[in-house]
Order: C-alpha cells, then structure tokens, then sequence
C-alpha cells in the first residue's frame, strides 16, 4: 500500500511539472493567452466533458467502465428540445431531460448489478441505443430557439464572470473530492476496484455501490447535456458525439488505473487542466485539428505506457539482482 | 537510486512530446515573416486600424476535401490581389470533431484578435452563440457555402448559386449540345426526394415553359439513388425506352459520371450526350471523348474569392452590411447584397453563375 501512494505522489508531481510547463510555454509564446476571456473560454470550450469527467473517475477507480455518457449527454439534451418544441415548458422538459438521464442510468445499472454482465458490453449498447433513442426523438432536425434565459445560463456569465456550467463543475468537484478521497463511500469505490472478491468477503455492498455509481454516471452526463444545449442554444441528434473518449483520455492520463483501484481526483484535475491548457495553446497557435489530435494521443500513450514501463523495468530489475546475489551465495 | 533515474526518464519522455508538439507553433511563422509581429501585436491594438492589415481565418466545414483546399486558394489570391499584411489562415477541425471544433476556432480566433472569420458551417445553429460573441468582439463574420439557418451572429452569406439559375443553365446546357432544332432528352436524378435536386429540376421545367426553349422536350424523370450501378442501369433503360432520345440530363454528381460511363461502355456517346452538374476530376476523360461535352458546377476557388472580399470589405468599413449595397470584387466584378430569400432572415451575396466546363477548360479544373 506504501509504495502505491509514494507512486501516486510521482505521478502527480509530474502532471504538476508538465502543468507549469505548458502555462509557461503558452503565457511566453501566445498573446492573449493570460486573459481572464481566455481562461474562461478554455473551460467553457470542453466544460460538459470536464464535469463528467469527475464521475468518470469514479466509475474506472472502481474497475468499471462507462461508454454510454455522451450518447447519455445526447439523449438528455434531445429529449429536452423534442419535448419544448412539442409545447412543454422548458423548466419541465429540461427536468424530463434529466430524468431520462436518470432512467438510463437505472437500466445501465440493473444489467451490470442486477444480471452482472460487464459494464463495457452494457455501456457499449447504451453508446449504441440512447444516440439512437436521440436519433429517433430529433430525426435530422435542428432544435433550437429556446427561451432567452435558458440560453443566457449556458452562454452568459452568472456570478462574476464565471458561467453557469463553470460554478456547477467547481462545486461538483469539491463534492466529488470529499466523497472520494475523505468518505467511506470512496474507501469502498478503492477497496471494490482493488479486488471485487475481497471487497465481497469484507462485507462491502459491492452491487450496490455499482449502481449507484451508474446511475450517478448518467445523472451527471444528463446534467453535462443540458448545460451543453444551452452554450450552443440548439439541439441536434448528433450533440456530444464522440465525447466519451476524451472524457476517458482525461481520466487515464490523470493516473487512473484502467484496472481500477487506483489514482485520485487530484490526478485528474491536474490532467484535465493539462489538456485544456495543451488544447488552448495549440489552438491559439494555430495548430491544425489533426496535429492536435496526435499530441493529445501520444500524450495518452506515454501516461498509459509510463507507469507500467516503468513497473515492470523495476520488477526484471529486482528479479536480475536477485539472481545475481544468489550466484554470489552460491559460487 | 534507480527509482530517480526512472523519474528522470519519463520527464525526458513528456518533455520530448512536448518539444515536438510545440515545435511545428514556431514553424508557420517563416512562412511568411511579417505576420509573426502583426499576430503579436494585434490583441493589444483592439480596433482594426487602416494599414496594419487586417487578420483573417477561412473555416471549412472540416479539412481534407478537395474543393475547400480550392476555397482556400480563391480567397488566398484575393488576399495577395488586395495586399492584406496580416495573415490569412486556412483552419478546420477533423471531420469527427467538426462542430465543437468549428466552435472551438471560432471561439479561440476571438482570443487571437482576427479581425475577419469566414465559415463554411457545419454546427448549424449550434455556432450561432460562438458566433455572436465573436461579433461582439468585433469580428466580421461572414458565411459561405453553407450558412447559419437563423442568421444569427452572421452578417452576410455568400452563396454560390441559385436554385432558379440552375434551371437557366441545365437548359441552355440542353441547348447548346441539341443544337438550334432542339431535341428530346431525359433528367437523371439522385433519389425521389432529394430537396436540391427536386427544386433544381422543378427550376427546370419552369425554364421550358419558355418560348425560346419549347423545342426541347422533356421525356421522363427517372431516379438513381446516388448510387453508381442504380444509374448506370436506368442511363440504359432510358436508351432502350427512347431511341429517339439524344440526351440525359444529370443534376447529380454521381448520376452524370455513371450514365456519362454507360453510354461510353455501350459505344452510344455518338447518340446520346450526357450533360448536368459533375465535378471536373471525374468527368474529364468524359468531356474529352464527347461523352460529356459540356456539364456546369460552381467554382469553390470563386467562391473563397469573393468570401474574402465580402469579409475584407465588412472588416474595413468599406461596406456595412445592409441590403442593397454594391459592390466591386476584383476580377469578378460586381454584387450587390440582399434579402436571402432562402431563409427567414438574413442576408447574401449570390455568387452564381455556374461554371460551364467543357473540353477547354475541363483539363485545367480537373487538377
């Protein structure tokens, strides 16, 4: 258990190290970039992903997966415009979208607690069907002319000069810092990922705190859809495509282990303060899409490939001194 | 020991990455050396002062299509025709990213002081918001090709063609491969209910109406579905059903080539002619042979020509952006801006005319 954290604390010093690294290379070589707009935008940009980043740290600690949230973004958000403009009220159809957040994230959670199939295999069919659910509700339409104040809380600021979205990510984080790392609710999410069989004989509900975490997935994914129908003051069957990868990029390169039961939200935050800096620069100087993409991607190889290089270069190396102070005793 | 070694490694590793991901931010820059300075000292001058040039981005709906590269090289020619110094940048997101990355440009070319953004959009009215801020930035923002439904955040659309001219030209094109005595002919369409293609051909009928054109006559409309094999089979079932027919007439890409490839394999190019819209590329050997003698498509190297100039002109002050405003676009002469009956709201520039191709100018657009 030592030699996990002392680990952790590593890996955090370096994302801390590249952090620093980047905001100095971008505050030197891009004007415009030290702005409070700027700082601003650069959430607002990928602020639905962040916030559903949060819970996605949850979901991998916990040896689980969750591919469906962005086509759960697409449903909530659809939902909401098929039912305003088929005359509701938005206040009530932003609920509803909500509330199938919630629905999906119930089903997720019966087939993966209930049934106990795989996560991945449930989740990849709800990537499948709430984008086709979405698809059905808005066809090839374009959903749009939403009242002004559900507009202005997406794209205007609400308290100085920070968003709605932004308040609702800042105060989802601490929220989210406090039940993983200090409560005893997050000491089962570790414990489960660590292993699921000794969490079981250890007396921890395993299934429930499962669904719990799912439906908590899509309820946060809902949530993160709305708040992105109203930055962009229109709907479409498409919205949020695609976003579960980055939202998953996010979590591994903040040192989240694919095989569960380790990393942190410090981790996290700082990866998603790296990759939202990295993005910014890039983009501010011009950097086409696709050389983006290819940095963001050898970036996610390195923290994939690093820590388990690094693990087993240690474990042959303890193995040859093994061998060789053996020889020793030997000859 | 080891373990600080092992650390030392991998910050080399993350600082190589990000050494090679910075590396090509300082290449664009000798590329051309004067806007190095101007993009440093744009964000602090706010307004676009007469001189220093004014900044300039050309989106397209995402990068790697050919006729957007050919957009780029329109507007780049206006850029040097006019003398802009500040720089002109061709940006676009990757094709699976390109809403939230057209969101993305827009919003971070906001941060970078551009003074002119022209879109060929792809998001919608989901840019609409971005947009908006942009212009309260005091960004001209113009579309072409493609425009924002609600107009929203938008000043002016160029377009390039208009559905009514497309009509005009698939008769005169009838025209002039029947000759003075006319002929009969039949349209080769995409799928029944294809909206451009229905509004096109319904344009077309219209144009026959005429008394100048009441010596061509219109067969039947039969459809192919964009598919290559479904209209080369009904290219052929319109040969057999009429043996006195001398043209078809394709208002689809992929229906031209393919009956334009039937009538070729059948050794029939003497009899019938194919005509329509088609790209260059594809139609070249068929232009060249006599299958295809003359087929219409809208230049996009006009196109990103005279978006330049309608943002350039905006971003200036030489224009204002209201209806009725005139003026001149280089080498393209003249345009007034109006109401864009195509939309609820919102106004545009049409491009138009169609580009006619034939076999002395197909070669030099094929490329």
């Amino acid at each position: 258990m030592q030699s996990r954290f002392s680990f952790l604390r590593r890996w955090e010093g370096l994302l801390l190290i590249l952090l620093v690294f980047v905001v100095v290379y971008n505050a030197l070589s891009t004007p415009g970039y030290l702005t409070t707009a700027n700082w601003i935008n650069l959430f607002q940009l990928s602020i639905e992903k962040i916030i559903v980043a949060l819970i996605m740290t949850f979901i991998i600690i916990n040896a689980e997966i969750d591919l469906s949230v962005a086509s759960v973004m697409g449903l909530s958000a659809c939902t909401m415009g098929f039912l305003y403009m088929g005359g509701m009220p938005m206040e009530w159809a932003a609920l509803m979208g909500l509330l199938a957040g919630v629905a999906a994230g119930l089903f997720n959670s019966f087939w993966i607690g209930v049934v106990g199939l795989p996560s991945l295999v449930v989740t990849l069919s709800g990537l499948i069907g709430y984008r086709g659910l979405a698809y059905l509700l808005v066809e090839d339409r374009s959903i749009g002319n939403f009242p002004a104040w559900f507009n202005r809380l997406g794209q205007q600021p609400l308290i100085g000069p920070f968003p709605l979205a932004m308040i609702v990510f800042f105060v989802l984080l601490v929220f989210a810092i406090i039940i993983l790392q200090y409560s005893g609710f997050g000491r089962y999410v570790y414990v489960i990922g660590n292993s699921k069989d000794v969490a079981r004989y250890a007396g921890v509900r395993v299934q429930r705190t499962k669904m719990i975490l799912f439906v908590a997935s899509s309820t946060v994914a809902a949530l993160a859809g709305l708040l992105y129908a109203a930055r962009l003051g229109a709907v479409r069957g498409d919205i949020a495509t695609g976003f579960e990868l980055d939202i998953i990029t996010m979590v591994l390169l903040g040192g989240v282990s694919i095989f569960g039961g380790s990393g942190s939200l410090w981790g996290v935050l700082l990866s998603v303060l790296i990759i939202l800096n990295l993005r910014n620069g890039m983009g501010l100087a011009n950097l086409s899409g696709h050389v983006q993409t290819g940095v963001i991607g050898v970036l996610l190889i390195l923290s994939v490939l690093a820590p388990n290089l690094a693990s087993s270069v240690r474990a042959s190396w303890n193995r040859h001194r093994a061998r060789t102070l053996e020889a020793g005793k030997t000859g | 020991m080891f373990k600080q070694s092992l650390k030392g490694l991998s910050l080399l590793l993350i600082f190589s990455v990000l050494l090679a991901a910075c590396a090509p931010a300082v290449a664009p820059a000798p590329q051309a050396a004067a806007p190095e300075a101007a993009a440093t000292e744009a964000p602090a001058e706010a307004p676009a002062a007469e001189g220093e040039g004014v900044p300039m981005v050309l989106m397209p709906k995402f990068l790697g299509i050919l006729v957007f590269d050919q957009a780029y090289q329109g507007a780049l020619e206006a850029h040097n025709e006019i003398g802009n110094p500040a720089q002109l940048q061709f940006l676009g997101p990757t094709p699976e990213n390109s809403v939230a990355g057209q969101i993305e440009i827009l919003t971070n070319a906001t941060t970078q002081g551009v003074k002119a953004i022209m879109i060929s959009n792809n998001a919608g009215d989901q840019i609409a918001p971005a947009a908006k801020a942009a212009r309260e930035a005091g960004m001209t923002v113009v579309t072409w090709d493609s425009p924002i439904p609600s107009a929203e955040g938008e000043q002016v659309f160029v377009a390039q063609v208009d559905f009514d001219e497309t009509g005009t030209v698939m008769a005169d094109m009838a025209r002039s491969i029947l000759g003075e005595d006319g002929g009969k002919f039949a349209v080769l369409s995409a799928s029944p209910d294809a909206a451009n293609q229905n509004a096109w051909i319904a344009a077309l009928q219209r144009v026959l109406e005429q008394p100048e054109y009441a010596n061509l006559e219109l067969l039947e409309i039969v459809y192919g579905n964009d598919q290559s094999e479904d209209s080369y089979n009904q290219a052929l079932a319109l040969v057999d059903k009429y043996p006195d027919m001398e043209l078809i007439m394709a208002p689809t890409t992929v229906g031209i080539a393919a009956a334009a490839k039937a009538m070729q394999d059948e050794g029939l190019c003497d009899q019938v002619k194919v005509s329509g819209l088609g790209l260059p590329a594809e139609m070249l050997e068929f232009t060249l042979n006599g299958c295809a003698p003359e087929f219409a498509l809208w230049s996009f190297v006009d196109l990103g020509y005279l978006a330049y100039h309608v943002a350039y002109k905006l971003a200036t002050g030489e224009l204002q952006g209201v209806e009725g405003e005139t003026f001149e676009a280089g080498r393209m002469g003249s345009y007034t801006i109006e109401k864009d009956p195509t939309r609820e709201a919102g106004l545009r520039v049409l491009m138009g005319p169609f580009t006619v191709y034939d076999a002395s100018n197909v070669e030099a657009a094929a490329q």
